[in-house]
Order: structure tokens, then sequence, then C-alpha cells
């Protein structure tokens, strides 16, 4: 049996009876990256603090590589090559990122070796690459005060990798963040993701899609869920808990969603008006009540993670009416405004996937434009 | 190569950083001559010793800023060691006066007949020598380790230091038995090396060695605050859990620093004492511990020389206003310390830097100097907060 790299056994946090962690069991293999995702409260970072040690379980055991972790400190678990990244950037602001770099890097964490022995030549070159890696390079002599907002976070995210830990810890990294930073900072991650255990805590369900394969879904402290993006975004315990109330769609009904979804982003551009196509669509069927809908528009719009390649979701479709089903919705959605050269590019590709016979496609194009119209 | 690009500034700025030494230790130096061949010729006897209790004090704001400058832990218990490190001086001096066999006068007031055992290794003057920073060292260490250990920090961690200092406060002043509680050890008509304590040679004796003193133990914070260690501390008061994340262990470095803060307050307290004549548990004063951390915020934290100029600044100062109007100091004393905290956060130090360290460092061929507490000002979070960041 191969030595997981992070093992959590029947872990119980409680705080003044108060369950922040309910009997969760977690386990992760050596070198993979997994993202935990979850709703505000779903015990996302308690279960970092039980890992760090911040927190110690009430019951339960977590292992790291087979250690108790119970036993130790943080300063100590952060020696057992444990590395954590802050929701806010938390970095040493008066000092320069080098220094950051060069605290961190530190292989003897002791009081005397930090009084006596300078900085190895070998940490200082170590600090340099890291430095070039997390383009920081031109900002090295400036204090960390100074820098902006993602190049503290990318800083953190930097002291962390100086400290050679085994797994990476990081809560939130792209918060607050560009989507070009944003971008940058999934890189990053990836890379880091080919030579360390990674374990992200992320909000943001289309960074989430660019850097997991393997997500896992906290609720209530306890794991919901765990599978590939695909299986989390179209299981319905998952959708009830993000959309926060009952719903009756099926994966199957997910899926039309989604493909209409991946129809409204062909032209880069989620029109509100398409949006309301999906919207009324699911009301209709489901007949939520206008409070339900305005708050299902909001979760979609996270939902719905935009760039789902059709080649992944249109297989999934079984039966011919999902199929008839997933092209009637589809044109409606790119009808409901002027069709443009992305779109009919996008749609074309989809009819070719599903491969219709000629006559039902007009059959079910003229049925939707009716739809539509029906609607006014 | 990028490497090579990189090093060029580097071996610049460390040509830079050696230059930027050899003038402060010329500039050392220059000063310390300065106060012991210099300054005896140009002031009274008087004034001279009032120079030498500032430059005392000033040893003791060094101590202040090292563990509130650096690491961010505010004391306001420091009285506890500047008064230990003067009562061990007393008690020697009190002992070396009498001839064997002999009692302190004060015990007999209270029918003590035998020197209390506390008393016995103070007949050592090598061991009182010791005691000056070891005593207040291990008592800073000790109730440093019992507040760090259980992460008592900020407020908390002050208000503990001051009732700490009222602990110690009344048990000195109600010990006559042991200490002559509120009436203190007079040192001024002591012996020391055969000479009375008061008289203008011993005097000078002392004068000197508070320069001495007052070098070394800048030269030892200097030290201490310069490498990594000085880092190490600045990332405490930075993000302590950060520090502890990374692997290192908090508590160990802070018991540390607090206890070479109260050893330099104590070595502070005994040349105090001497220069002053007489230690009493007015040392351990609340009003007087938060005097020493005025002292730093007026000359600057984070700046050692900010700690010195403030203590000599606030104390000369005070010495001049109370010899002429002796009701206003508190209040010159109090606007000094709000007018500082309102219009200069960084104190003299880093208003100075702030204004002219450009021009000075120019001057001196030196590259910039870094300002110190960049994250308190509101200058610094104008600068943080970038415009692509803002509009978010």
């Amino acid at each position: 049996m191969s030595t997981k790299v992070l093992d959590i056994q029947d872990v119980t946090v409680s705080f003044d009876g108060f369950k922040a962690i309910n009997n969760l069991n977690f386990s992760m293999d050596e070198g993979e990256l997994r993202v935990i995702i979850g709703p505000n409260g779903a015990g996302k970072t308690t279960f970092l603090d039980v890992i760090t040690g911040k927190t110690k379980p009430t019951e339960g055991v977590a292992y790291f590589k087979g250690q108790d972790l119970r036993k130790y400190k943080e300063h100590e678990i952060a020696r057992l090559g444990i590395g954590r990244k802050f929701q806010t950037p938390r970095v040493y602001l008066n000092l320069t990122p080098r220094e950051n770099l060069e605290l961190s890097c530190n292989r003897e964490k002791n009081i005397f070796a930090t009084l006596f022995k300078k900085t190895p030549t070998a940490e200082k070159r170590t600090v340099g690459g890291l430095l070039e890696t997390i383009g920081l390079d031109h900002k090295a002599d400036v204090p960390a005060a100074l820098l902006s907002h993602g190049e503290k976070q990318w800083l953190e995210i930097g002291m962390l990798v100086a400290q050679s830990p085994d797994l990476l810890l990081v809560d939130e990294p792209v918060a607050g963040l560009t989507d070009e930073e944003t971008e940058q900072t999934g890189k990053l991650l990836m890379s880091l993701a080919e030579s360390h255990s990674i374990v992200v805590i992320e909000h943001d369900m289309e960074f989430v899609r660019q850097i997991a394969r393997q997500v896992t879904v906290l609720h209530q402290g306890s794991v919901l869920f765990e599978g590939t993006m695909d299986q989390v975004q179209n299981d319905p315990k998952v959708i009830e808990v993000y959309l926060g109330k009952e719903t009756t769609l099926t994966p199957e009904q997910m899926l039309l969603l989604r493909i209409a979804a991946t129809m409204a982003w062909a032209d880069d551009n989620f029109a509100d008006v398409q949006q309301q196509v999906i919207l009324d669509r699911l009301s209709r069927k489901f007949a939520h009540s206008p409070e339900d809908q305005a708050s299902l528009r909001d979760d979609l719009t996270n939902l719905l993670a935009k760039e789902i390649p059709l080649e992944e979701l249109v297989p999934q479709l079984t039966t011919q009416s999902q199929r008839e089903e997933a092209l009637m919705l589809s044109y409606e959605v790119i009808s409901s405004n002027q069709i443009n050269q992305s779109e009919a590019v996008v749609y074309q590709k989809l009819l070719g996937m599903l491969g219709l016979p000629p006559e039902t496609v007009s059959r079910l194009e003229a049925a939707a434009l009716e739809e539509l119209a029906a609607r006014g | 190569m990028t490497t090579d690009v990189a090093v060029q500034p580097r071996r610049a700025a460390k040509a830079s950083q050696k230059r930027k030494l050899t003038i402060e230790i010329v500039a050392v130096v220059a000063i310390a001559l300065f106060l012991v061949l210099v300054l005896p010729l140009l002031l009274s006897g008087f004034r001279l010793n009032l120079v030498g209790r500032f430059l005392a004090l000033a040893i003791v704001a060094l101590g202040i800023d090292l563990i509130w400058g650096f690491t961010g832990l505010l004391s306001l218990g420091h009285g506890i060691f500047f008064a230990l490190g003067g009562y061990a001086f007393a008690m020697y001096l009190e002992l070396n006066t009498l001839g064997e066999g002999q009692l302190p006068d004060f015990f007999g007031l209270y029918g003590v007949t035998e020197l209390p055992w506390f008393w016995q290794p103070f007949n050592s003057f090598p061991f009182t020598l010791l005691a000056i920073f070891v005593i207040p060292a291990i008592v800073a260490g000790l109730l440093g380790y019992l507040v760090f250990r259980n992460r008592i920090r900020g407020v908390y961690f002050s208000i503990l230091t001051q009732a700490a200092l009222v602990v110690f406060y009344n048990f000195f002043n109600g010990q006559q038995k042991l200490i002559n509680g509120t009436n203190g050890l007079k040192t001024s008509t002591s012996v020391f090396m055969g000479q009375e304590v008061g008289s203008d040679s011993m005097r000078m004796v002392f004068y000197i060695t508070t320069v001495v003193a007052l070098v070394a133990m800048y030269a030892l914070c200097r030290w201490l605050t310069s490498g990594r260690f000085g880092r190490m501390l600045v990332a405490i008061r930075d993000d302590e859990n950060r520090v502890r994340f990374s692997g290192y262990d908090p508590t160990a470095f802070k018991v540390l620093v607090f206890a070479v803060s109260g050893a330099i307050a104590g070595i502070a307290g005994a040349l105090y004492t001497v220069q002053s004549g007489i230690i009493s548990p007015q040392f351990m004063d609340i009003a007087f511990s938060i005097e020493m951390v005025i002292w730093v915020a007026v000359g600057g934290r984070a700046t050692l020389v900010g700690a010195m100029l403030g203590a000599v600044l606030v104390n000369m100062a005070r010495s001049l206003l109370s010899e002429r109007f002796p009701d206003v100091w508190l209040f010159f004393q109090g606007a000094l310390f709000l007018i500082v905290v309102t219009t200069l956060p960084d104190g003299i130090i880093g208003w100075g830097r702030r204004s002219f360290g450009a021009a000075v460092s120019k001057a001196l061929g030196l590259a910039p100097t870094d300002l110190p507490y960049l994250d308190d000002t509101p200058e610094a979070e104008a600068i943080t907060e970038t415009p692509e960041f803002a509009e978010k």
C-alpha cells in the first residue's frame, strides 16, 4: 500500500458545540493537485487549520505521509514539509521580496543558526531563481509593502515554494486578481504541481476549471462529492448546495443547459437576453418563483462556466429526444439576439456532432422560433 | 544573461553597504570621542552628570526599540529591568562601603541583625557585574516565556507588562526589611574602588563608562538587527503567523529578544543609579516606563539612532523646562507625544530621512535608505493601493 500524502480520517472539529468539520474523510495521493470548493462556511479554511496544526481535531486523526499531525505544533508541521498560503496575502511588508524569500528558504530555523550563520550561496541562488519564476526579479529589493496585490499573492506562493514543502496548501490564490493575473497564477500552480502535491481552495469556478483535475466539494463540514469538474458541475447534490435550494434538475437537464450556455458564450458575450432564454426555459420547466429566478441567474453565470468544449458535452447526450432538446434550446439561445458569425460557426459544429436528419433540424428550428415569438 | 544584469546592481549595493558601515563606524567613534574628550571641557560638572544620566537612559531606549520598534511588542514594564540592574549595583555598593561583618544602616532600623541571604553574593564585584544584566534578562526571559508561550500579544502583552511592573513596585516598596522599601538605596555616599561614588572623579569614571556602554549596546543592537535575525524580528512584527507557518518558532525568538532588551535595561539602570545617587521603587513608577516608550516614539521606532536621540532630547528638554517652569513639564511632555504621533509618525529620524534622506545619501555617495514602518503610515497605504486594484 502506498502512503497517502494526506489522509484524514473521521475528523470532527467543534467550537463550543458547533461542528465546523463533521466526520470528514479525505485522502490524496503523492503529486496530486486537488481543488476544494464549497459554499461559505463549508469548513474549507478550518480544514486547512487542522492540517497545519492551527486547530486540533476534536475527534479523528490527520496523517501526513503516515505521520500523525496531532502531535506537532504549527512550526513543526511546517518543517515536516507542509506549506500554507493564506486567504489574504501575508508577506512581511517591511522586508523586500528577496528577504521574504530568504527567510522562508532558510533550512536551519533555530535561533542560533539565524543569529550566527550567513545565508549560504546555494540558498541565495535558489532565491534568485524563485524571484524570476514569480516575476519579481525587478522588484527584488523594494519593500514588499510597495507591491501590488497580485504581486504579493505571488510572493507568498514563492515563499511557500522556497520552503520546499512536499504539500502546498493554497487558500484562494486568485481572490482580487485581474483575469490575466488569474491565468498566470493558474499556470504557476500547474507547473508547481509537477513536483509538489497541492491542495487549492477556490471560489472562482472558472479558475477551478482551468486547473482542476480532481475536485472535492465540502458542505457543512463534510465531503459532499468528489470527482472531476464535469461530474461536479452536473451533480444534483452539488447544484443544490450551490444554488442554496431544492432543485429538481437532473444531470441530463444540466447537460442541456450547459450546451445552451456554450452556445450563448460562443460570441464571448453571454448577453442578458440569452441568459433570459435559458432562465425562462428553466422556470417554465420547474415553475420557480421570481425571487428564485433572480438568484438562479446569479448562480448560473458562475455555474455554467464558459468555454466548455462541445466535444466534451455532446457525447454525453444519450437519447434521441435529449439531442433534439439540446438543438432546440441552442437554436433558441442564438436566435434570441442577432446571430453573428461566431455563433453560426459553433452552431454548425453542434449540428454536425448531433447528426440529426435535416428535416428534424428544420422542424426543431421552426419550433424554437415559435417558442421565442410566443414569448415576444 | 539575466544573471549578469542582476549581479551588477547587487555588487554596487554591496559596495554602498560597506561604505555605509564605514561612515557609520567613523561617526559613532567621532561622537563617542566628542562626548568623552570635548564635552567635559564645555560643561560644568553638574551638567555633565545630567548628560551622563541621559546617555544611560538612551541605553534603555535602545532596549525598548529592539523589543517594540523592531519586534512590535510594546513593553510598558521596562522599569522592572531598569530597577533590577540599579538595585544589583546599589546592593554591591552598600556592602562594599562597610567593613567585614557590618550591616547597612537601614537594617538596624527594622531590627534586622543578619544579612538576608540574597544580599550575600553581592559582596563579590564580578558577581554584581554579571547580575546587573543577567538577573533582568532572566526575569524578562521568564516573564516573556510565560506570556509568549500562551500567544498573548498586542495590547494584552502591554497590559501584562504593566501589571508585572505594579507587582514589582509594590513588592520593593513594601519590603523594608529586605531592601529598605520605599526609601530605596542611596549610592552617592557609598565607596567604589576606594572613592566616594558621588565624587567628581568617580562621576567622570561613570560618565565615560556610560558612553562606552552606550556604544557597545548600540553595536550589539546593530548586529542583532542587521542580519537574518533582525529580519526575523521585523517578520514577527509584520506577521507572526506567517513566521510560524514558515517553520520558525516565534516564541523562542521573542523570549530571546525580550531577555536581551531586559538585560540592556538592567545595564542602563545600574549606570543611571550611580549617576543619580539613589535607586528606589520610584524607578518602577508606571509613568517612567511609559516615558521610555515616548522617547523611542519621538526619536523614531526601529531606527536605534532615533531611540537614543529621543531619550537624550526629551530628557534635555525636560530638565531645561522644569528648571524654568517646574509646573508645565508634564503638559509639555504630553503635547510633545501628541504632536509626534499625529504629525511625525516615524519620529524625528523618520521625518529626517523622508525629508533629507535622499540628499544626504547622495552627498555621501550611498544608495537611498528604506524608511522604517512603511505599513503604518497612511502614505504607504496610498502607495499600496495600485490603481488597477482600486478599480476592482
